[in-house]
């Protein structure tokens, strides 16, 4: 079996010609050309759905509305009632882990989740929106009151805890995507060095049950998880306006 | 020393598969007795906990494959000479392994128990009862996956190592890791235990519990979440311009993997606890779910604060000392 080296990328500089050589600066080649294919496949297949809404299939149809009543029930379940902005991200969020967890099928094509970039900026995506959106409801003073103030005493402790969310939700993203990929790739590595190995996967279908469990299963689930989170901390954050709906 | 190289390097691969073995041996056959209790009750079930109960076994058994993945790598790896540093540093991926192997395959039959009897209960819902089952185990293997990272990280690394300094190094990656899985692990599989248990109880609360679980297995499994960044952190840390660490350093990293690593034992199981206090409440009136679960999101949010202290004292220990 091979040494697997976790952390060799292959990085593009482009801005060392102008002397800035730092890791700052080195984008990851794989992770840029994946999410733009990614990005391309996802217009093609929105484009699509439209088309398809307009259209007579009936079963189509069916699956894409099913799919949309399904998350509007978890949003209104979780916040209360329903929000067009809310769900409109938290669905975007979704489908786009869930479809680069499936772009790994693709032979050549790393998934772009894998990457701590990638996940780190989907953190930061959902971190900012939740931020951005408790300002325009309660205004500067109201959301610092809320968010840091409760007992003043608690103010490190708020302003830390913020970041420490940012990092649970990129980091439970990152490892489990990377770790399925690691060990899928180690196994296809080591059933590929010989070929009884390799006729044994291929005929009893474990090839098949690792793509199954590592990428589909693992990939839906984690796209869940980070879609749920979101949604919750948004719930969190809305706390006080629901108390008020209910009082009224 | 040179001997003493090979036996601990032979110690580690044979460690490695064999306590997660035993885990998974007890936490399999705690499954068995439970699928045969509740064949037992309700014998026309007897297809579905059948199915139930083989697929939650060899969803424990990820710990063992894991530990029989890594153990291999070790004993097919013939291209380097092993020396008494890289042998001491392969105790790591010992840690890293074999604790939450042994932790995960015992702790994962708890939910499987439960699913088991809750077949029994309502015989016609066991294909929900089956696929909620499935996807709560499969995020309780996630520290085991964590560990298989750590465990690879260190494998690669070792055999460059030039010094004792280093070796402490990615002992302490192994042993943050290891400890971090103890008590997130009992607390996932408490709560999972009380979940699959509700589903027996009222299957009409299936969608609230459903969304309940999976965010709150979510936010319980934090602490490890923060155990494996350190854990990376400091098997990633650069050796200095002579090409290794100073023993002081070494040190100073090991006591940073030891305080992550303790501190997500009590955060773990006190917030999985809470989670299962809530899942109960839910399962007995699911029309109260949106206050439940804000309630029980709010204090595990306030509960993980016990492992963020830790988490910065560790970032300070591994940055600047």
């Amino acid at each position: 079996m091979e040494n697997v080296d976790l952390l060799h990328v292959e990085y593009w500089k482009p801005f060392a010609q102008f002397g800035l050589t730092n890791h700052f600066f080195n984008i990851n080649k794989e992770t840029i050309i994946s999410t733009w294919i990614l990005l391309g496949l996802l217009l093609i297949i929105v484009l699509s759905i439209r088309f398809l809404l307009q259209s007579n299939y009936p079963t189509a149809k069916f699956v894409i509305i099913r799919f949309v009543d399904w998350f509007a029930t978890i949003s209104i379940q979780t916040l209360g009632r329903f929000y067009f902005n809310h769900f409109a991200l938290v669905t975007a969020l979704f489908i786009f882990i869930f479809a680069s967890s499936l772009l790994a099928l693709i032979p050549g094509i790393e998934e772009p989740t894998k990457d701590i970039n990638t996940t780190l900026a989907l953190g930061l995506i959902s971190f900012l929106y939740i931020q951005a959106y408790t300002i325009k409801e309660y205004g500067l003073y109201g959301y610092i009151q809320k968010e840091f103030m409760t007992p003043l005493m608690m103010l490190p402790l708020h302003i830390i805890g913020k970041f420490a969310t940012i990092i649970s939700i990129s980091f439970r993203l990152f490892g489990n995507i990377f770790g399925g990929a690691t060990i899928s790739n180690i196994y296809f590595n080591a059933t590929q060095s010989y070929w009884l190995a390799q006729t044994l996967a291929l005929g009893t279908g474990l090839n098949l049950t690792i793509l199954l469990f590592f990428g589909i299963f693992e990939g839906f689930l984690q796209a869940f998880v980070f879609s749920m989170l979101t949604l919750t901390y948004l719930s969190i954050s809305l706390e006080a306006e629901h108390e008020i709906e209910a009082a009224s | 020393m040179n001997d003493m190289a090979e036996l601990l390097h032979y110690a580690t691969i044979a460690l490695t598969i064999s306590v997660p073995a035993i885990g998974v041996g007890i936490g399999e056959g705690l499954t068995g007795i439970a699928a045969t209790e509740a064949i037992n009750r309700q014998p026309k079930a007897q297809s579905d906990i059948l199915k139930l109960s083989v697929l939650c076994m060899a969803l424990i058994e990820t710990a063992a494959i894991m530990g029989a993945a890594i153990s291999m790598m070790l004993l097919f790896d013939r291209s380097h000479q092993s020396t008494l540093y890289a042998s001491i540093a392969q105790m790591g991926i010992v840690l890293a392994i074999c604790i939450p192997g042994f932790v995960v395959g015992v702790v994962s039959s708890f939910p499987a128990q439960q699913a088991c009897n809750a077949v029994a209960r309502q015989p016609f819902f066991a294909q929900k009862i089956l696929r909620f089952t499935l996807i709560t185990l499969s995020i309780l293997q996630t520290p085991i996956i964590f560990g298989f990272l750590i465990a690879l990280l260190i494998k690669s690394n070792a055999y460059a190592i030039t010094s004792y300094a280093q070796s402490l190094q990615m002992l302490a990656a192994g042993l943050c890791i290891g400890i971090g899985s103890i008590g997130p692990s009992n607390g996932m599989a408490q709560f999972a235990k009380t979940a699959c248990a509700g589903l027996g109880l009222n299957r009409n609360a299936y969608n609230q519990l459903f969304a309940f679980t999976i965010v709150s297995e979510a936010i319980i499994e934090t602490p490890i979440i923060f155990a494996v960044v350190i854990a990376l952190l400091i098997a990633t840390y650069p050796p200095d311009s002579t090409g290794t660490i100073s023993l002081l350093k070494g040190i100073a990293l090991l006591s940073a993997g030891v305080c992550t690593g303790l501190g997500t034992i009590g955060p773990g199981i006190s917030s999985g606890k809470t989670a299962a206090a809530a899942c109960h409440e839910i399962a007995k009136n699911p029309d109260h779910y949106h206050l439940v679960s804000k309630i029980s999101m709010f204090a595990q949010g306030l509960i993980d604060t016990g492992a963020i202290y830790a988490l910065i004292i560790s970032v300070w220990l591994i940055l600047w000392t």
